[in-house]
């Protein structure tokens, strides 16, 4: 691809990541004004899960290849920044098995969240080179395994987990600005893979498998980069989900919230960032809305409350609802464009473009 | 010897739940590429239905005190009830969905059931006291083993015994053998594909429940919690053996079982912690070496 | 007696349109071949009249019933027998296994232990191996195989796509013996897809053409054959 069809094709997304970013800070500034503490806190929590979602994308939206393992990255990155941050006197007495650099370190945040993100690419490079060979349900499957082995490891591993119980002291630092910051970086990262010429490679090999082995491109390869961006965005989140919460412990990062963060990226729509982000925003917001329902809300004197549990009931029905009418998620797989005045982009999925770059 | 002999029972009881749960899971697979997640959750909606309508801690089991000739029919009923609900009302419709929307489907599903359990009983887990003079030992060949042990594993080996004979002998059971190698060559045939989906539905429930009268009966509790590890390793176990391949499915189910009791043994006691994270290791290898499946039937290259 | 008839179906794939506005009818115990280059649309028809692929618009009736709609197994029942490109036997099924299967829908299910030993008599080479799995089989047996169990349902009409891709000429010849003595025996209807045409010009019988998703030649095969319309229409030269 040349200089110029790269830039054209920036030009013709741009307005893709834009909005998405817009629609976000107006969410953080809502929940400002609002400035009730249990809200900012969901708010963050969204957005937490805009990063998780988003980065969950890189491999999933662009290799269509679902995995279950991605939350291991978020518990390796939270660890990892329990390690760097927490004061070298409490380690002293809960995690006496680090060795001495960790023990003594106390990292910035900043630049603990930067190497607690390198640290899970670095393991997603390690582990992706044997599994990225995988494809279709087996790598699902090998994912999994490796979030299992994970959770295993980081429950057991006593001297520098804590085990299964939680690790207490992380500072607490991640708040809607933060939170909103990460999310908005994500969703760069995710934008820039995307329209790069791995990200197009990999749209190519997941719509024409076979067209695009022939054209030359290295499936295996670009799954990898894909793989290693994601685990390196999701170790962040995880990170900075540490210093929201103070405390990690493992099965915080296990099935519940790859599944919640799967849901939400298929509801959304997998095939496209928008899908991503809009996935997390409906679902975060229904959920949000039966919390106020569960609690009960003042109607004229008479309060009006569901039980406890229908929450959960009611988010499950609701998103079998949302796929059996949107099978492809509610963007149906493509993004969100501006179509108004003189920056109006042409409506396509990422895909289609892919695919055409990819024959020119 | 009569330690080897404790180990080996220990592998095939456990491999049992996981053979029956692998066969559950691949019947569904095979006749409508669907992953079903809920699965797990069938499992302790049957083990629950026992206690059911009691909600008490130290359950008074009603359904549970019923003779067992009435309740082992009534929970497989239960169970293939369930299930097959669970295709009319919500997986039917997803016929044509790709393979991801229909797995996200059947978490919600499972994921609604869960906490339609949790509403009914609390997460708190309760004693069911069922059978409970099975767990007594026998004597066999000079090991002290339960005969809950030998019990299950002879359940199991009916089981696949009776669904062999079923789909070798039976029209229904040609039908379905058809459907799960090419679906819709079956139906341009005139196999009809609601009859075919659901009693594949009607088996897999049957066989979800049998897997939470066995489990009820081992650990003397219900918690909603049970079905789904059992779910998971099962899952890994249609994929190991093939997916679309029922003894594949058993197989994988019983190596997996087999695999992590010797790890027990063989382990170092420090590593002992860490069993399932070289049982799960020893699966990504697995699949390395055969990403097909150990025994993936021949048709399996073309469509997975 | 018209036995099928389609009345201006289209099928799209997505936004691609596969076939546009295709009528054809098919008298009772006539044959029919649908030719046409690659991608005209030839298998995308056969499979809306299966019931495999949704017709956007139109209509297909076999023998006055509405069938487009409908399911492939409702098909089926009503006698319309599809033999799709790629053979597609039951591997891990035996030989006998397969041909009960088509056995299963028909109504006098006494018969079919008749029509099993009819097939066998066609077809000696699969009684002889009835116990062994069908993906054994080499590509010409197979076929035998697909045909044999395509006449197990019972059919009144035969879709076969592509019976003689991938074949010895001397196996394509035996085939088509086969089918045309089905043809004149039992009153069957053939309908059958074939991307050449030389194989309708030496059996004789109806010729369509197939081109883009259009129908854009119909008549007899031999005569058609006879001058270079044929060529013409199926390159599609001399038109712009």
């Amino acid at each position: 691809m040349t200089v110029t069809q790269r830039s054209s094709l920036l030009v013709r997304t741009i307005s893709t990541p834009i909005i998405l970013i817009v629609i976000l800070i107006l969410i953080a500034v809502i929940a400002k004004l609002v400035g009730s503490g249990p809200f900012s806190r969901t708010v963050v929590e969204m957005f937490i899960r805009v990063m998780l979602v988003a980065g969950l994308y890189i491999f999933v939206g662009n290799s269509g290849v679902i995995s279950f393992g991605h939350i291991g990255f978020m518990c390796i990155g939270a660890y990892a920044a329990a390690w760097f941050t927490i004061p070298p006197a409490m380690k002293a007495v809960t995690l006496q098995g680090l060795p001495d650099f960790l023990a003594q370190a106390q990292l910035p945040i900043f630049l603990s969240a930067a190497l607690a993100g390198l640290l899970a690419a670095i393991f997603a490079l390690v582990v992706g080179r044997i599994m990225m060979r995988l494809a279709g349900i087996a790598a699902s499957i090998a994912t999994f395994a490796m979030l299992a082995v994970i959770n295993v490891v980081y429950s057991n591993w006593d001297s520098v987990t804590g085990g299964t119980g939680s690790i207490v002291g992380i500072p607490f630092y991640t708040g809607i600005w933060t939170a909103l910051g990460g999310a908005i970086l994500v969703v760069i990262i995710a934008y820039l893979y995307q329209i790069s010429r791995s990200g197009l490679a990999l749209r190519a090999g997941r719509d024409e498998a076979t067209a695009a082995a022939a054209s030359g491109i290295d499936i295996v390869r670009e799954r990898l980069i894909a793989f290693v961006i994601s685990a390196f965005t999701i170790g962040v989140a995880g990170a900075l989900y540490g210093h929201f919460l103070g405390v990690v412990n493992p099965d915080a990062f296990y099935l519940g919230l790859t599944f919640i963060t799967l849901s939400m990226l298929v509801v959304g729509g997998m095939n496209s960032l928008s899908g991503a982000v809009i996935g997390v925003i409906v679902i975060s917001t229904i959920i949000q809305i039966l919390r106020w329902l569960e609690k009960g809300i003042d109607l004229g004197g008479a309060t009006l409350s569901i039980p406890n549990g229908l929450q959960e009931i009611t988010i499950g029905l609701v998103m079998i609802i949302i796929l059996m009418f949107r099978p492809a998620g509610l963007t149906r797989g493509r993004e969100i464009v501006w179509r108004f005045g003189p920056w109006a982009s042409k409506p396509s999925t990422a895909g289609e473009v892919a695919v055409s770059k990819n024959g020119a | 010897m009569t330690a080897i002999l404790q180990i080996i029972f220990d592998a095939l009881s456990l491999g049992s739940l996981y053979a029956i749960g692998a066969l559950g899971i691949a019947l569904i697979f095979g006749v409508m590429r669907l992953v079903n997640f809920a699965h797990g959750d069938y499992i302790s909606f049957c083990v629950f239905a026992m206690l059911w309508p009691s909600i008490d801690a130290a359950a008074v089991v009603f359904a549970g005190n019923l003779p067992t000739f009435i309740l082992i029919p009534l929970i497989l009923a239960i169970g293939a009830g369930l299930s097959v609900l669970s295709e009319i009302l919500v997986f039917r419709r997803f016929r044509n969905a790709n393979p991801a929307t229909m797995m996200i489907a059947s978490f919600a599903l499972g994921f609604v059931l869960k906490h339609f359990l949790l509403m009914l009983f609390s997460s708190r887990p309760k004693s069911i006291d069922l059978w409970s003079n099975l767990s007594l030992p026998v004597e066999v060949a000079g090991a002290r083993i339960p005969l809950l042990q030998v019990i299950t594993i002879v359940i199991t080996i009916l089981i696949l015994l009776g669904l062999t004979a079923f789909l070798k002998r039976t029209r229904f059971g040609l039908e379905m053998r058809a459907a799960a190698e090419n679906f819709t060559m079956a139906r341009m045939l005139g196999v009809k594909a609601n009859r075919v989906i659901m009693l594949a539905f009607a088996i897999s429930g049957m066989l979800a429940a049998a897997i939470g009268l066995i489990l009820a009966t081992q650990s003397g509790t219900a918690d909603i919690q049970m079905g789904v590890s059992v779910m998971l390793v099962a899952f890994i176990a249609t994929v190991i053996g093939g997916l679309g391949s029922l003894p594949g499915a058993v197989i994988a189910g019983f190596l997996i079982g087999g695999v992590s009791v010797l790890m027990q043994v063989i382990l170092p006691l420090d590593a002992r912690p860490f069993r399932d994270a070289f049982v799960y290791g020893a699966v990504i290898a697995c699949l390395i070496w055969r990403p097909q499946g150990l025994f993936a039937p021949k048709s399996a290259k073309q469509r997975v | 007696m018209t036995i099928l008839s389609v009345d201006g179906i289209t099928v799209r794939y997505g936004r691609l349109t596969a076939l546009r506005q295709a009528s054809l009818k098919v008298d009772e115990g006539e044959t029919l071949f649908i030719t046409g280059p690659n991608g005209a649309g030839k298998s995308t028809l056969l499979k809306a009249i299966a019931g495999v692929v949704p017709v956007a618009e139109g209509a297909i009736t076999l023998d006055g019933k509405v069938i487009s709609g409908g399911s492939p197994e409702d098909t089926a029942r009503l006698g319309f027998s599809m033999v799709p490109e790629g053979r597609h036997v039951f591997g891990s099924l035996t030989i006998e296994e397969n041909l009960m299967l088509g056995a299963g829908m028909r109504k006098d299910r006494a018969r079919a232990g008749d029509d099993l030993a009819a097939v066998y008599e066609v077809f000696p080479m699969l009684k002889e191996r009835r116990d062994k799995p069908a993906g054994v089989l080499s590509g010409g047996q197979q076929q035998m195989l697909v045909i044999g169990r395509a006449l197990m349902t019972g059919p009144r009409l035969i879709a076969i796509d592509e019976p003689s891709l991938g074949l010895a000429p001397k196996v394509i010849d035996q085939v088509y013996e086969t089918l045309l003595e089905l043809r004149d025996k039992r009153g069957l209807t053939l309908v059958i897809v074939e991307q050449s045409s030389t194989r309708a010009m030496m059996t004789g019988g109806r010729m369509l053409l197939l081109r883009s998703g259009e129908i854009v030649l119909e008549g007899d095969a031999r005569s058609l054959a006879r001058g270079d319309t044929l060529k013409k229409a199926y390159f599609g030269y001399g038109e712009h």
